[in-house]
């Protein structure tokens, strides 16, 4: 079988984007109001679920206010709405055990059904400067255990992302792809250059259309994301700057060959700079957005896209598309090698 | 005679013809006072963010129109003359270290009219000048060795600055932020973080020049 790795890639491909869009999120909360509340008093909270199942679980629904791991007050009373709504009454203690005028609480809500999901900073709580007398409950009458977990197969929910965390699968592995793939046709010209065969040459040629492809791929499916988490398709952020001159790179690279005729000069001049312009690239993507502030995650203070974010679930479908987008790019590389290599035979012509 | 010792004569060989021909170091000098002049003339009060804009614009098209020349204008044939004396190494450095002593003049020069014409906002000189020295020597190398792949192409000026450009831009990009520190536009401290990038950006350029090289000059 010498094509197994097409197989392969085409199997693993249809694996990713079955399981990696059907796979539901987990139980999630997109909404809470209100979003104020002060300290002494007694609230009532509308809560909004996705993916929930509140009338589904067995009346064991828990909800916590908490501060930080040691601060957390219980809910006072549940009532479900339906599926996706619940009202949750809170009692907020006089005191707030931080600095500062204000504190923001985070909600979270645990069901043997659905298991955990919470709101970071759902609630932001203000210091009340009368105290209520009639509250005798303190930040600490809570803690948080005993908490049932969601053994089901899905994604975590975050409240920018939603849905499109499955972007992951796709946008992510353009870039993995294009590296692995830009990296052969270095190969392949140095090859060139260390033994003259025009094959080499074809390959590089055919290796670098194939990365500028996913690069481009990589920057629409980026800005698609960006579309609904960022607010905006293009915002200057610095890892989009520096991959759209990446592909600057490689157009200047077609530029180079379209202006020679002679195809084995052609072929060495343009090997020379697809080598000089790799290692143009290798800090234009890895090191210069180190250096300034950007909004991905992984740069410029931001959280990578790890722990929590990357959780195990994700990973099953994650390092499968890398692999799989990646043999795709090759497979599609050698198509356009061998097409290459047909016109070369042809008509003398590549 | 070794490497070094050819690698001298030939970067004074580039000295004396330029002090027989003069136009093209006239020619270089000539077109960045008159575009700091039209500059002036059009912005007449130049905010900080575009000072630094401006600087580093006139810097690049300056610098590709000043290195153009060592590959791409040259005459073939003297050129093959020269490889047969020297070792082909030996004639890309003394490109670099010419260009890079001919950037040096250009980028502080051009640090003077600009800041005569539109003031001189740097708060951080010695920053600045780090800056600007590092600036002309990576782009001396990674332009010179840009004109050489031109220079093999019919259409070589108009190659040299679509192969140059995206190939600057990583250089560029540190450059900017340096300079954005130096005018205090920005709060950093990672700038000795900067500069080794920037270093190491040339390495990587240099020592892949040097292996390339031999495998670009043969026709």
């Amino acid at each position: 079988m010498k094509h197994w790795w097409k197989i392969l890639s085409v199997m693993i491909l249809l694996y990713v984007m079955t399981i990696g869009l059907m796979a539901p999120l987990s139980p999630g909360i997109t909404s809470v109001t209100p979003i104020t509340a002060k300290t002494g008093g007694q609230i009532s909270v509308d809560v909004t679920g996705y993916n929930s199942n509140y009338t589904k679980s067995k009346e064991i629904i828990r909800a916590w206010l908490y501060l930080d791991t040691l601060h957390a007050v219980c809910s006072d009373a549940i009532k479900v709405i339906d599926d996706t709504h619940l009202e949750i009454a809170f009692t907020i203690p006089n005191d707030l055990p931080v600095k500062g005028e204000r504190a923001s609480a985070n909600l979270l809500i645990n069901t043997d059904k659905d298991g955990t999901s919470l709101n970071p900073a759902a609630i932001s709580i203000s210091r009340n400067s009368v105290n209520n007398s009639e509250i005798k409950a303190d930040w600490i009458s809570c803690s948080i255990d005993n908490l049932f977990v969601n053994e089901q197969y899905d994604y975590p929910f975050r409240n920018i992302l939603g849905e499109t965390i499955r972007n992951l699968y796709f946008h992510v592995p353009m870039w993995f792809g294009m590296i692995f793939i830009l990296l052969a046709s270095v190969i392949y010209s140095v090859k060139y250059l260390a033994k003259s065969n025009p094959i080499n040459d074809i390959k590089a040629q055919s290796y670098a259309a194939i990365g500028l492809i996913y690069g481009v791929m990589g920057l629409v499916t980026g800005g698609i994301w960006a579309e609904y988490t960022w607010g905006s398709f293009w915002s200057n952020d610095v890892k989009q700057l520096t991959s759209v001159a990446s592909l600057l790179i490689y157009l200047a690279y077609f530029v180079l060959r379209s202006s020679f005729e002679d195809t084995d000069k052609k072929a060495r001049i343009s090997a020379v700079y697809n080598v000089f312009a790799f290692a143009a690239l290798v800090p234009l993507l890895f090191v210069i957005p180190r250096l300034f502030a950007s909004l991905h995650p992984g740069n410029g203070g931001n959280p990578g896209f790890g722990g929590e974010d990357l959780d195990n679930t994700m990973r099953t479908v994650f390092y499968p598309a890398v692999i799989g987008w990646t043999l795709l790019g090759f497979w599609m590389g050698q198509l356009l090698y061998r097409y290459g290599n047909i016109r070369r035979k042809m008509y003398d012509d590549f | 005679m070794n490497i070094i010792q050819s690698t001298l004569y030939l970067v004074q060989k580039e000295f004396v013809l330029e002090f027989r021909q003069k136009y093209a170091i006239s020619g270089i000098l000539l077109y960045v006072l008159s575009t700091v002049f039209i500059v002036y003339l059009s912005i007449v009060n130049v905010r900080l963010p575009v000072w630094s804009a401006l600087y580093w614009i006139i810097i690049l098209f300056a610098s590709i129109n000043a290195v153009v020349k060592s590959f791409v204008q040259e005459n073939s044939d003297r050129a093959l003359y020269y490889y047969t004396l020297a070792h082909p190494n030996a004639i890309l450095f003394s490109k670099i270290i010419y260009n890079f002593l001919l950037l040096l003049v250009l980028t502080f020069l051009t640090f003077g009219a600009f800041s005569l014409v539109a003031g001189q906002p740097v708060k951080e000189i010695q920053l600045f000048f780090i800056t600007i020295s590092l600036g002309s020597l990576g782009f001396a190398i990674a332009l010179t060795f840009i004109s050489a792949i031109a220079g093999k192409a019919n259409n070589g000026a108009t190659l040299m600055a679509i192969l140059g450009f995206p190939v600057i831009i990583p250089i560029l990009i540190t450059l900017v932020k340096l300079t954005a520190t130096a005018l205090r536009l920005i709060q950093d401290t990672s700038n000795w973080k900067d500069i080794t990038t920037l270093l190491a950006i040339d390495g990587i350029m240099i020592a892949l020049a040097v292996i390339l090289f031999p495998y670009l000059w043969r026709d």
